[in-house]
């Protein structure tokens, strides 16, 4: 694959990944997922220097594959008061930047920005956030193994991290 | 129509509290907002910060005091300072970093200069400027008149006529010393604090933490359906109730009863449980610690805490989290939580570790917990706005004493200090804080 078919690749991944998610379709986005995923959120604050920004060991979430699981299904119950009714999003992933590939893996830095307006709020808030990817190539394509999900926000103004970034 | 002045709002809340009711009006109200500011937080103790978050000479965290911007340091000679992060000179905030190490806080204003225990250190142009040196304590950075620490919990309180802390804290230091008490090596701070937003009243949440069991099995069910927990439907039948006067409300949990008789120590594991010093530990508190250990409590205003068996499920090892978490008021309808999972000194890396992440997944920002608990207190304050509620004296409920048909009489065998009940029903948790209030914006309010 050359740099423009990887290019498109991963450009067609993250469209679709948003795609999913902003329509809810959480067991479409699930089977996107390694089995070995790490998706974690670190701990960010407002220091000095920039080197000290993140908080060794300390993270919003930091996520398997089994406990995705549990969110969807919690999610799914219709008894989780803060997706219920499920927040309109709009997820916007730009800045794509293709680190490398080395044995069938990819690493990926990119921007996303998610307008979500919960329930019947009157507005919504607005999550932004750089997410360091690493992407597995699979006989069934491109597969997410691990998400580091960079938070611009100390801290954050929407009121609960209730939906997936 | 025009508002209310303040005292009748708080006669109105008087008379409320003689029915077991609440004005709407509290949960969203610019006047008693203001005056909460004022009356609680620049009078009472506040927390600020854990010891272990500034373990070195140099160490520093920016915390807040109500509305109050304060550097808690530990300075080179190892004492804890408590001071207003604004220059002394134009006002400018000296620091703007969450945490760091200094010798020195520079205004990036002007460059006034402070020693990191607020001396006033330096300025630039020194001799065209100022002729020479300024008094280093008259020009120093404004220091919060009172700071002492309890179980490794740092509170300040910017009034000078402030009680000590333990008397303030009062049947509250009992407890904590039987919660962080349990180990002689005490608890630190996992990582550092979480910040996020709510659009709540800061009372809403800490009127929570009193324990609010009622909340638990309903709001909550979604992680019983996922298996996430397990049995909340007992929240309230296996609830136990410490009312500790001066507005510190506890309610804990008797697992012994609600789980199996060898569910001891909150469901600690055998090993912790053996590692624990008890010997310090009087009737009532060892009884309490081993049976019916405290699950949830606020410390007036505004400090609670959990502390629960949790799960990311329930066919995976549990770990008995401890987050203490403060509900920093920004609005009337605005607070912040401020989210400190502790972890026990004598644990391994490896448990704490685990033991963190576990906390985090059922309360912090992403929490399957807490998560809906932020919904759910928003739109109170949006009622809490409502003219129309106001217009027509609609009030909050908290009559559960009267109505309920469980025995709530406080425990006639309780030894330990306070009112005790064998109960999670009744609200008496939520009646007690919110009396207290109002006796704080009253009494504070004459001076």
């Amino acid at each position: 694959m050359d740099a423009v078919q990887l290019r498109e690749t991963v450009t067609q991944f993250f469209a679709f990944e948003a795609m999913l998610l902003d329509e809810g379709r959480f067991d479409d986005w699930y089977s996107l997922l390694d089995d070995a995923l790490v998706y974690e959120a670190p701990l960010r604050l407002a220091t000095n220097k920039r080197a000290d920004e993140m908080v060794a060991g300390a993270y919003r979430f930091a996520d398997d594959k089994k406990i995705i699981r549990t969110r969807i299904d919690r999610i799914q119950t219709g008894n989780a008061s803060a997706e219920s009714p499920p927040s309109r999003t709009v997820r916007s992933v730009s800045s794509i930047y293709i680190l490398g590939e080395r044995d069938g893996v990819v690493a990926v830095s990119s921007t996303i920005i998610v307008y979500r307006q919960r329930a019947n709020d009157p507005s919504g808030d607005t999550i932004h956030a750089r997410r360091n990817d690493r992407l597995k190539f699979t006989p069934d394509g491109l597969r997410l193994c691990a998400r580091t999900v960079i938070l611009a926000e100390v801290s954050l103004s929407t009121p609960n991290l209730g939906i997936f970034l | 129509m025009a508002p209310l002045p303040l005292n009748a709002l708080l006669d109105q809340v008087e008379e409320s509290l003689k029915s077991d009711l609440i004005p709407v009006c509290i949960f969203n109200d610019e006047e008693i907002f203001r005056a909460e500011i004022e009356r609680i937080f620049t009078r009472n103790w506040v927390f600020v910060a854990h010891e272990s978050e500034i373990p070195g000479k140099g160490d520093f965290v920016l915390r807040r005091i109500g509305l109050e911007s304060v550097i808690v340091s530990r300075d080179t000679d190892g004492n804890i300072n408590v001071m207003s992060n604004h220059c002394r000179h134009r006002g400018t905030e000296v620091c703007q970093a969450d945490r760091g190490n200094a010798a020195h806080f520079t205004c990036p204003y002007h460059g006034w200069t402070y020693r990191n225990n607020g001396d006033w250190a330096g300025a630039p142009h020194l001799k065209e400027a100022y002729g020479g040196k300024l008094d280093n304590k008259q020009w120093g950075l404004l220091h919060a008149p009172h700071v002492d620490s309890h179980q490794g919990l740092i509170f300040a309180s910017l009034d000078r006529d402030a009680p000590p802390l333990k008397q303030y804290l009062g049947n509250a230091a009992w407890m904590l010393d039987a919660m962080i008490g349990l180990h002689p090596a005490g608890m630190r701070v996992a990582g550092a604090p979480e910040r996020y937003r709510v659009r709540a009243n800061w009372k809403t949440a800490a009127e929570n933490f009193t324990g609010d069991v009622y909340h638990v099995d309903y709001l909550h069910r979604s992680n019983e359906q996922v298996q996430t927990a397990v049995g909340l439907q007992g929240s309230c039948e296996f609830g136990r109730s410490y009312e500790m006067g001066n507005g510190h409300n506890f309610v804990g949990h008797e697992w012994v009863k609600a789980i199996h008789p060898g569910y001891v120590f909150a469901g600690y594991p055998q090993s912790y449980i053996e590692q624990f010093e008890l010997s310090g530990l009087d009737e009532a508190q060892l009884l309490m610690m081993r049976d019916k250990p405290p699950t949830v409590g606020t410390i007036f205003p505004n400090l609670s805490f959990i502390r629960v068996a949790s799960f990311t499920k329930i066919d995976e090892p549990p770990a008995v989290m401890t987050s203490f978490r403060q509900w920093q008021p920004i609005g009337p309808a605005e607070l912040e939580v401020w989210n400190w999972q502790l972890v026990w000194n004598f644990m391994s890396e490896a448990d704490a570790e685990a033991v963190y992440k576990i906390g985090q997944f059922n309360f912090g920002s992403a929490g399957v917990f807490e998560q809906d608990d932020t919904v759910a207190w928003e739109s109170i304050a949006k009622v809490g706005a409502s003219r129309w509620w106001r217009r027509e004296g609609k009030h909050f409920n908290f009559q559960q004493g009267h109505r309920s048909a469980v025995d709530q009489s406080p425990d006639p065998h309780w030894t330990g200090p306070g009112i005790h009940r064998t109960t999670g029903y009744g609200e008496h948790r939520q009646l007690a804080f919110y009396r207290h209030w109002l006796k704080v914006m009253r009494e504070n309010g004459k001076r």
